[in-house]
């Protein structure tokens, strides 16, 4: 039994040591402000400074000629630019389908928000949860401009404000998906409206905008 | 390099399989409905419950950790802060509400008197972060149960994962709190036909019925949703309720239906614990009710007690006491988990 069990590890492994030398598909995330990489905590031009930038992306899926061709099981990813290694989604399962388009949510569902306690990158100590109003952060950025700080915290699943968003890219092949965070500030002012931690109407609007912000990055 | 490997695997999935943990099914009569709460995401097991009572009663919860969950929620008095209106917390904070009774959690699907918490498993991340009450960061919790001799051994036994997490720091909680199930009260054995009410006490009941049970429904003495039921609103703490959590104007005033179940031991009452007997409870339904937008659709016609019959309506609530529930040695201080030694001379003695 032991040496049954000793053989056994070892061909997994192998699989593993095997698998991970595959030209594996994975989601590269680039988060921009306008045309350069985040720095954190450093102003630009505008003097505009970002401290945190999070947010989830879940149920990744692939479409071929509008049906899904394949699905990635539990999918759920909190990027989180502090963490570069967040920021390439190495699927657990191998991929091998011709597809036209990827499709993923910025957020999370409305189920994952009633479901209680659960781990992984959904795990409460993640800091994107909220406490004193059961349920997600979908987004987080925060940041200061002129020294003024601006905190926007969106989430929110319940009817009639749920702020989990459907994203859908047109790509063959390049699964390099960016997002210019200056785009989002652009079309805010950041004197009136620097603050939302509450889902409600705002926080639905404001993740509208950010879902339309999201774009295969043809440069790499 | 892979022979080593398979080697480390090898050892690693041996010891895995030396610790099972104890699954335990939690039993209730067979006339009530299942539990709302989804055991398949959170098997009870009696290493998961031990774990959940010890931390239940840890002060290590709290910033500085003056204050455990069982400072608020006593198991002699259901689970309540008895003779507390408001909760307390760490500094001596004073919060807005009533520490409400807890018991038969697994079938509710809100949480806090204003539904605020939509899961058992993540009520508990709402008082260890208020400000007025534990105050602390559930990060900075799971930093101290590492450091502690015995936390770590406790949730690899509970969880076969020694890595503390938030998901089974959580799932220990509710484990414990899933426990608390109070159905052998008179009431339950007059349902099973095992004892009957007293004439006076059926005569409470059928008043029960007419005019309390539409939101205090049997079996759990509550409905579980949120009414309005006319109380004036407390002028300092200008608490709106469900209204603060939807910003829907029709939840203006709304509040959790609280469970009738120990309310012989859950004093005072209201979600501000305004009243300190059921006498005064009963005295507001009959003669206090503020008419409001949102009143409770249930309290628009009046409800007309006279003063015997708010004698044998008493005498019902009181059979809701369940002493086998209010006085059960697996839901007190864990004695023999913090002193295993001062149990075991106590046994030996």
């Amino acid at each position: 039994m032991k040496l049954f069990l000793f053989i056994l590890i070892n061909l997994i492994n192998i699989n593993i040591y095997h698998y991970q030398n595959n030209d594996q598909l994975y989601v590269k995330i680039i988060p921009l402000f306008d045309n350069n990489p985040i720095q954190l905590s450093k102003a630009n031009k505008d003097s505009i400074s970002i401290e945190t930038l999070k947010f989830y992306l879940t149920d990744f899926c692939l479409i071929k000629s509008g049906e899904v061709v394949w699905k990635e099981v539990n999918s759920y990813h909190l990027i989180d630019i502090s963490k570069p290694t967040s920021l390439d989604i190495f699927f657990t399962n191998e991929v091998k389908v011709d597809f036209d388009e990827i499709q993923f949510l910025l957020g999370t569902d409305s189920l994952t928000n009633v479901s209680g306690a659960i781990g992984g990158d959904l795990d409460p100590t993640k800091g994107m949860y909220w406490a004193w109003n059961s349920g997600y952060i979908n987004f987080k950025l925060e940041g200061k401009q002129n020294s003024k700080p601006f905190q926007f915290h969106i989430g929110g699943y319940a009817s009639p404000y749920p702020t989990v968003q459907k994203i859908r890219l047109k790509t063959k092949k390049n699964l390099n998906i960016a997002f210019n965070v200056a785009d989002f500030l652009n079309q805010l002012n950041l004197v009136n409206q620097n603050k939302i931690m509450s889902p409600g109407k705002e926080a639905q609007e404001l993740s509208e905008i950010l879902s339309s912000l999201f774009y295969i990055n043809e440069k790499e | 390099m892979i022979i080593i490997l398979g080697l480390f695997s090898f050892f690693g999935l041996a010891m895995n399989l030396t610790f099972k943990p104890t699954p335990i099914k939690i039993e209730y009569p067979s006339s009530w409905p299942k539990p709302v709460y989804n055991f398949d995401n959170n098997p009870l097991t009696q290493e998961g419950i031990d774990l959940g009572r010890k931390l239940f009663y840890d002060p290590i919860l709290s910033i500085d950790g003056p204050i455990s969950c069982s400072n608020c929620h006593l198991s002699y008095t259901a689970f309540t802060h008895v003779d507390h209106p408001l909760s307390h917390g760490v500094n001596d904070s004073i919060g807005i509400r009533n520490s409400p009774a807890l018991m038969n959690l697994a079938w509710h699907n809100s949480f806090m008197w204003d539904g605020a918490v939509n899961h058992l498993d993540v009520q508990a991340l709402a008082p260890i972060s208020h400000p007025a009450e534990m105050d602390e960061d559930i990060n900075n919790i799971i930093r101290k149960l590492i450091g502690h001799s015995t936390y770590r051994e406790s949730f690899y036994k509970a969880f076969q994962d020694s890595t503390i997490t938030g998901e089974h720091l959580l799932k220990a909680i509710s484990q414990f709190e899933l426990t608390l199930i109070s159905c052998n009260s008179k009431y339950d054995s007059v349902m099973l036909k095992t004892q009957v009410f007293s004439m006076q006490e059926e005569r409470g009941y059928e008043l029960f019925k007419k005019d309390c049970s539409s939101c205090h429904a049997e079996p759990f003495f509550t409905n579980n949703q949120f009414e309005n039921n006319g109380l004036p609103i407390n002028p300092i703490l200008l608490d709106l309720g469900r209204y603060n959590i939807t910003k829907k104007k029709t939840d203006s005033l709304k509040f959790k239906v609280p469970t009738l179940r120990n309310i012989e031991f859950s004093y005072p009452y209201m979600h501000d614990g305004r009243f300190k007997s059921i006498s005064e409870v009963l005295n507001h339904y009959t003669n206090n009710i503020k008419v409001s937008n949102t009143l409770s659709n249930k309290l628009k016609s009046e409800i007309k007690l006279t003063s015997n019959q708010k004698v044998d309506l008493t005498a019902f609530l009181l059979t809701l006491t369940d002493k086998k529930f209010l006085f059960n040695k697996d839901f007190s201080f864990p004695l023999d988990k913090y002193y295993p030694d001062v149990e075991k001379k106590k046994k030996t003695d």
